[in-house]
């Protein structure tokens, strides 16, 4: 009976004086250090929970769910104070007098940054065609579907699009607008734009449902397109072989595959020799970059299709054109032997520093 | 699609060339072939033998001794298989020092439970026939003379596999007839068309009164084609077809069905066949060819129990549906080991409605995938034929007389003739386009190759009528295309050509260069951060609302387009914590993607965001964490270079502080009174959101507005006198900013001063509580003579004056 009335009597105090104790505490480590002279391994609640052995079995039971009962409203009042101590240190630092920013600012540059390798990259590619006589020719990234399929030449549901999984957004209007799939929505708004002769490249961030080792929903592409009078696939290859010698090395081979993209005609697919397993004399012995081929694909390309013209108020009969369009990561991992391709947008520190 | 080289082979005889020169020239033909595999290889190093007895082991039950005449001589060998079949039958040996490739195993003398085999007999799945197989392959009796080699007694064991990279324009060639004139055409072979072969029996029971048929979307299902067998007896097909369609990844399933997947991959046309006793009602078998209603369930071959929508086009019965139109069958009327009587369907659908139905169920099958890019219209009759020969030999039973076509309204026994498109093309436009000049004679006869038909030809121009399996040919310049294809376009010469060059429109991405180049320059390193962002992320860092939503986003993180760089920039930091790298110094550049004005397309503005965290580098002192003043530092060393001016940094007051912000440090970067962008330490509601483990210091600028380029600076004369400097400190009560101070001092010190600089700023000490104690250095200087001592006493005694009264400052000694 005696420990029961013990118990009874210590749990009351307790309970009373727990929520100022707690609010009395003005740091996180005085309120941390009140609540283990309760809760601690020494703490008053604990020593309650010792006597609760010498009551009698009977009354065990009730005491210790008034014990528990106790126990939870300590830990919540303790959780309050908690968090109304944070609160108020939070408004104390964001009351805090302001920093002096007319003070003069510091600029110590110890080492320099590190660019990153698909710019790298984008940087030397726009380099070769700029001395070629190409200019950049702007365009947005969300862009209208006519712009980056119809008058491309891709019909409506046309499975060509199954190689062009695109995101769709909820933007509202007369046509549905998409995240570019490629770069080639600026040979569109170029050539509508634009009166013949032009040469311009569209290097840019396009957008398709892909997410793997090897694919990034985000990546970049390189457009280029050329239209004038006479302008034959002859002229393309020259180009091509211009553009392989002058980043890849002189001597770098270039082949074309026939292929098919829908707003070109001819089109083809350019592999150039690899470089990776050249040898001194030109040859290639074949790696594990190339599948042993000596080869490696880099690009696609084609001559632009007459219904592009039209579709551009062009007129096919006068002039013609090629256009060609590479994906710069595929150039960034060739180039720096990158495993994969999601290490290019961690932009972890560890590897931005080794280029 | 994988294609044979066995098969090609029979349909282009005369070809002569080895499987890998077939593989490089149709590379270079457009067909890219992205895989070669060798079907069956063991079967090169294996070879018939005869059962000749058969023992039980002597130990163990299962396994049993048997002994097979290998021509002129027996040998025993261990066999577990429990198919092994009576003496006479013909099974196959891997003998001593044989290689298995598809089990990677070299036959070596074994002993097994005590008896040493010499040799192994084979399954198929041994000999790389099949993925499985149950028991050993026994050869049907007669194939060949014991010791003959595998390969030669069964030569469907052995075959080339290509994996060719069928491009969408070319659905010809998913089947091997389309791929088999490409290679006649190559090498200027004939092509031969498959055999329809013998039809065995024809029965009295006319096609026509086996079912009724009715096409009610004309549209969707521009023909429909039907033949039909009776009495069939169904079974396995025979090894040849087993083979062929296991070579292919085709399983066997059973002759009649077998058959519809032979013709298939033959001619790229898919078909379908019917347990006619199983096409309802029973008795009076109905076919209708209808759209779907909303909501109405088809229960497909795969289980699946699909809803359909009012777009969609079925196959039914009398009683409901049985198939989704050229995507797949249901299960009811399919054949089965009891079939009877069969009915062939071989039809054309509209290719886009085949592909909206597949891909809103999600679907992709061989037959979807064929019709989705359009099969030879033409072809029709030609299929049915070779699907019904083919099943009076190899399954019994009698054709039924007649096909039946029905077409719109016409329901006949021939197909209406299709109509083949014609070209103009002249000999001029090849050069014209590639820049090389083929002969006429030589474009004309690639045409001809292909299966165009020419008229009205002149010396150097003709009418091309199409072939009706290549609908990718719709202009004269895809002609010219296959032209190229078959001269080669390996040679077209390479030609620069003379560029008229261009010149920018937009300028961003020299401007994004130059300001990328500057970062590096001051230490930050590049990184390029996701356009996608998660609704939350943005809104713990009170961004405005995302202006573009995605329709089919990958997750919810890549739901909307940013509004603030800032996102993907602190994602890399919490990023190089969490492995942590505590000190990161970044900028990334790109569009944040806002709401519209005029058009329905986000307003895209390019902006340049900075993200300071940890600790200063160097290397002399201890390393200090970063704070405000590095960041005011980038911030106008950016601008600076980006610009041409120096910015001004002005502090934000509390109310109109970014709420990102910390609202100790947030300020705005102005240029010429211009906000161009903001600045501070971010808000610590923020860092705790975002889960950055500690301070950091976020700068985003608009890079828009720079475009133009820097302003150039223009010379001023250097001077030719002498300066002279004094320093003066001021004790200033808290709150006054030093850059008030400065401008006083600036003031005070007239136009003599060339320069005010802040060299020292002192807090405690000597210097009273709620005091700081700044000093600053100003250069005097005249342009035209030296400043005598009195000059600039006189000048900086006004400074100190001026400072004192206007302050309360006092003179620090």
């Amino acid at each position: 009976m005696a420990a029961e009335i013990d118990i009874d009597r210590a749990l009351t105090d307790l309970r009373t004086g727990v929520g100022a104790r707690f609010e009395a505490c003005t740091t996180e480590q005085a309120l941390r250090d009140e609540n283990a002279k309760i809760q601690g391994k020494k703490g008053e609640l604990t020593a309650i929970l010792d006597l609760l052995g010498k009551a009698p079995p009977a009354e065990r039971k009730a005491i210790g769910q008034r014990v528990n009962g106790i126990k939870q409203e300590v830990v919540a009042a303790f959780e309050s104070a908690l968090s109304a101590l944070r609160k108020k240190e939070r408004q104390a630092e964001l009351d805090a007098p302001p920093f002096d920013l007319s003070l003069p600012a510091r600029l110590p540059v110890a080492e320099p940054g590190h660019r990153h390798p698909i710019s790298l990259v984008r940087e030397d590619v726009v380099n070769v065609f700029r001395q070629l006589g190409f200019a950049v020719f702007d365009g947005p990234e969300v862009d209208h579907e006519v712009n980056n399929f119809g008058k491309l030449g891709y019909p409506p549901d046309h499975p060509a699009t199954d190689m062009q999984d695109t995101f769709w957004t909820k933007v509202t209007g007369d046509t549905r607008a998409l995240l570019r799939s490629h770069t080639s929505n600026i040979q569109i708004r170029a050539m509508s734009t634009m009166k013949p002769p032009m040469a311009f490249i569209a290097p840019g961030t396009v957008y398709r449902r892909d997410d793997d080792a090897t694919h990034s929903p985000m990546f970049h592409q390189i457009e280029a397109f050329l239209v004038d009078r006479n302008v034959t696939l002859a002229h393309l290859k020259g180009v091509l072989s211009e553009f392989a010698e002058r980043i890849y090395g002189p001597n770098t081979p270039v082949r074309l595959r026939p292929s098919y993209f829908p707003f070109v005609e001819p089109g083809a697919e350019v592999d150039i020799g690899c470089v990776f397993c050249k040898q001194p004399d030109g040859t290639r012995k074949g790696c594990n970059m190339c599948k042993h081929t000596g080869w490696i694909e880099i690009l696609g390309c084609g001559m632009i299709h007459p219904v592009v013209f039209e579709n551009c108020g062009i007129d096919p009969k006068e002039w013609s054109g090629f256009a060609l369009g590479m994906g710069l990561e595929r150039i960034a991992i060739l180039k720096y032997g990158i495993p994969n391709i999601k290490l290019l947008f961690e932009n972890d520190p560890r590897f931005l520093n080794q280029f | 699609m994988k294609a044979s080289y066995r098969w090609l082979k029979e349909l282009v005889p005369t070809l002569n060339a080895s499987p890998s020169e077939v593989a490089d020239k149709l590379t270079f033909a457009g067909l890219e072939i992205e895989g070669v595999s060798e079907f069956g290889a063991g079967a090169e190093q294996c070879i018939v033998v005869a059962v000749v007895a058969i023992e039980p082991h002597p130990t163990k039950s299962g396994l049993r001794l048997v002994t097979v005449d290998r021509g002129g001589a027996t040998q025993q060998v261990v066999c577990g298989a429990p198919n092994v079949p009576d003496p006479g039958g013909l099974v196959v040996l891997a003998p001593l020092g044989a290689y298995l490739p598809a089990k990677d195993l070299t036959i070596a003398p074994r002993a097994i439970a005590g008896v040493t085999s010499e040799g192994m007999l084979c399954s198929e799945s041994e000999l790389g026939l099949s993925d499985e197989s149950d028991g050993i392959l026994i050869l049907p009796a007669g194939t060949a003379a014991p010791g003959t080699k595998l390969a030669d007694a069964v030569p469907g064991t052995r075959d080339t596999i290509y994996d060719i990279n069928v491009l969408p324009n070319r659905p010809d060639a998913l089947g091997h007839v389309g791929i088999a004139r490409d290679v006649a055409a190559l090498y200027g072979i004939p092509f031969a068309w498959p055999s329809t072969g013998e039809v065995a029996r024809t029965s009295d029971v006319a096609t026509t009164s086996l079912a009724s048929i009715t096409v009610e979307d004309p549209e969707r299902c521009p023909h429909y084609g039907a033949a039909g067998a009776v009495d069939v007896t169904i079974g396995a097909s025979p090894l040849w077809l087993k083979l062929r369609l296991q070579a292919l990844g085709v399983r066997s399933i059973s002759n009649v069905v077998d058959i519809t997947n032979f013709v298939m991959l033959e001619y790229g046309h898919p078909m379908h066949a019917f347990d006619l006793d199983r096409v309802r009602p029973a008795g009076k078998p109905a076919v209708v060819v209808r759209r779907a209603r909303d909501g109405e369930a088809v229960k497909t071959l795969d289980g699946v129990e699909r809803k359909m929508i009012a777009d969609d086009l079925l196959i039914c019965d009398g009683e409901g549906p049985v198939a989704i139109a050229g995507v797949m069958g249901g299960g009811d009327s399919e054949i089965s080991g009891g079939t009877k009587r069969v009915l062939f369907e071989c039809a054309c659908f509209d290719p886009r409605s085949v592909r909206r139905t597949a891909r809103r169920q999600g679907m992709h099958t061989e037959s979807s995938h064929r019709f989705e890019r359009g099969v030879d219209v033409a072809d029709v009759a030609r299929v049915l034929d070779r699907a019904v020969a083919l099943t009076t030999t190899l399954a019994g039973g009698a054709a039924t007389r007649g096909r039946l076509h029905v077409q719109g309204s016409r329901a006949e026994g021939e197909p209406s003739p299709v109509a083949r498109k014609v070209l103009r093309f002249e000999g001029k436009s090849v050069e014209a386009v590639t820049g090389v000049a083929v002969p006429f004679a030589e474009s004309v006869a690639v045409l001809q190759r292909l299966g165009c038909e020419l008229d009205n030809a002149t010396a150097n121009a003709c009418d091309v009528h199409l072939p009706t399996h290549r609908h990718d040919l719709g202009r004269e310049v895809d002609l010219v295309d296959e032209i190229l294809r078959f001269h080669g376009i390996d040679k077209v010469p390479a030609q620069l050509p003379a560029i008229r060059a261009s010149r920018d429109v937009g300028g961003r991405e020299e401007l994004i260069r130059r300001a990328k180049e500057t970062c590096a320059t001051l230490g930050l390193s590049e990184a390029i951060t996701f356009s996608f962002t998660a609704v939350k992320s943005l809104e713990h860092l009170w961004a405005p609302p995302p202006a573009v939503v995605l329709e089919n986003p990958m997750s919810e993180n890549q739901a909307v387009l940013r509004t603030t760089l800032l996102v993907g920039l602190l994602d890399a930091v919490k990023n190089a914590r969490r492995h942590g790298e505590r000190d990161v110094r970044q900028f990334t550049t790109g569009p944040v993607f806002l709401a519209p004005s005029a058009d329905v397309l986000p307003t895209e503005r390019t902006r340049l965001a900075v993200a300071l965290a940890g600790d200063r580098t160097g290397w002399l002192e201890k390393p200090k964490p970063l704070d405000v003043w590095d960041l005011k530092g980038y911030a106008e060393e950016i601008v600076r270079r980006l610009s041409g001016f120096a910015p001004a940094i002005v502090a934000a007051s509390r109310e109109d502080a970014p709420r990102h912000l910390h609202p100790r440090g947030a300020a705005f970067v102005e240029l010429g009174g211009q906000r161009v962008g903001s600045m501070g330490p971010l808000h610590p509601d923020a860092v705790d959101a975002l889960d950055l483990d500690g301070q950091v210091f976020v700068l985003e600028i608009e890079l828009d507005g720079f475009a133009a380029g820097a302003a150039v600076p223009r010379f001023t004369a250097i001077p030719r006198f002498p300066a002279s400097s004094r320093d003066i400190a001021l004790v200033v009560k808290d709150g006054i900013s030093a850059g008030e101070v400065e401008a006083t001092v600036r003031a005070a010190a007239g136009p003599l001063a060339e320069a005010v600089r802040l060299f020292d700023r002192f807090v405690g000490g000597q210097v009273p509580a709620g005091h700081t104690s700044l000093a600053f250095r100003v250069v005097y200087r005249s342009t035209d003579k030296t400043l005598t001592d009195a000059e600039v006493d006189k000048a900086h005694a006004n400074v100190v004056a001026t400072a004192s009264s206007q302050f309360g400052a006092t003179l620090r000694a």
